[in-house]
């Protein structure tokens, strides 16, 4: 009884580790070039400055305009990943894993809060995965094309 | 969920998990990338003739609650167990290519595993001699699987210690890891709940469910690898070229 208890417990914490590791693995992925930036510009996304903050002051901006930036730029960004230059306005199933992560690890930033303990690191991991959508539009829209122009350097030029 | 949609829904995802397993093998096959990757190649083939060809077929033939079925489930299973194993082996190996003496020590552990797993399983034929199957069979096969799983992790903790740059590696390592921890989570809510009704219905679904979750994380990693592999022999052409005309 104690022994199977013990394996619950430890292969129920081991599924779920390798399961934020999948996702850790799938948000290393490289890209030929920074397609995240264009994208930031033209739907003016606040997660680069969320991580700005984290980094030059070690914490993140107050509570509620965090939780509503993430989200807002969540909801972008996941938008645009279904409909921009996605042409079976589909999600791939990375980005569906990915979007059930990006719940999860809000869920621990909210929980977080509440036990009154630090938030940075769940602020990082989310604005990770944010820099990871923004980077999948980015690469998308870069390879449709409006005349002479990339579609991100249309945008920008609007 | 009424009795049926259970039912479709257990047969979706196994059915779902055979499509997949075929595909991993025609992909590796048509790419010619099966000789890289032969271990992967011969466990999935196992895992889809054992599983989707040999035992269904059994099943028709002898009937769900026959003596021959169950022999035949449980004897599947040591042959699938014994080729995770070697799957975790061969995934060891790979990780050790640059460092022979670790591999060394690696080989001499895993013997020592292996060792271990049957002599504990032995021990438990000896307290019931007369039930070879409950009694031995099972045990092996499932202290077999959750040794696979500790090596696993132990495999991914060297990966990350060894910082190792081999993201196919590590994503066919994780997705090994979500089965079996899967999987032991499972048969360890199965043994508590004593097999209740519902945790048999979460028990059915979560094998199948595992399964893809692996297969589908092989598959990310085997076509993610195969795209970057162009693209970065095409960067390294451009280097050349570039180097080529600076001259």
């Amino acid at each position: 009884m104690f022994m199977a208890a013990l394996i619950l417990i430890l292969s129920t914490g081991l599924f779920f580790f390798y399961l934020q590791a999948v996702c850790q693995k799938i948000l290393r992925r490289r890209f030929t070039q920074e397609f995240f930036q264009s994208i930031v510009n033209a739907n003016r996304l606040e997660f680069p400055s969320v991580r700005k903050a984290i980094e030059d002051f070690g914490s993140p901006m107050e509570y509620p305009r965090l939780t509503l930036t993430l989200k807002c730029d969540f909801l972008a960004l996941t938008y645009l990943l279904k409909n921009a230059a996605n042409v079976n306005q589909r999600y791939t199933y990375e980005e569906r894993l990915l979007i059930v992560y990006f719940k999860l690890v809000f869920a621990s930033l909210v929980t977080r809060h509440w036990l009154k303990l630090r938030e940075t690191a769940a602020a990082l991991k989310l604005t990770a995965i944010l820099e990871y959508f923004a980077n999948v539009v980015g690469e998308r829209v870069n390879t449709v094309r409006f005349g002479n122009l990339t579609a991100s350097d249309y945008l920008l030029n609007l | 969920m009424s009795l049926v949609s259970n039912e479709l829904l257990i047969h979706g995802l196994q059915y779902a998990g055979y499509a997949l397993e075929g595909f991993i093998c025609l992909r590796l096959v048509r790419g010619g990338r099966w000789r890289d990757h032969k271990g992967l190649c011969l466990y999935v083939t196992l895992l889809f003739a054992l599983d989707g060809v040999a035992r269904p077929t059994v099943l028709n033939y002898f009937g769900w609650a026959s003596v021959q079925f169950r022999y035949f489930y449980w004897l599947t299973d040591v042959v699938l167990a014994m080729g995770a194993f070697l799957l975790t082996c061969g995934f060891f190996r790979r990780a050790c290519t640059q460092e022979e003496r670790l591999w060394r020590f690696v080989r001499l552990m895993l013997v020592f595993v292996f060792a271990l797993v049957v002599a504990i399983s032995a021990l438990a034929l000896t307290r019931h001699y007369t039930q070879l199957y409950t009694g031995f069979i099972v045990e092996f096969s499932q202290n077999l699987y959750f040794s696979c799983l500790v090596l696993n992790t132990l495999l991914f903790v060297m990966i990350q210690q060894l910082a190792i740059d081999d993201d196919e590696l590590g994503l066919l390592v994780c997705g090994m890891g979500v089965q079996f921890a899967g999987e032991a989570a499972g048969l360890a809510l199965y043994h508590l709940t004593f097999g209740e009704h519902a945790v048999q219905l979460v028990f059915s679904l979560l094998n199948p469910a595992c399964t893809l979750g692996m297969l589908l994380t092989w598959i990310y990693a085997i076509m993610k690898t195969q795209e970057a592999a162009p693209a970065r022999s095409q960067v390294g052409k451009q280097v050349v070229l570039a180097e080529a005309v600076s001259d």
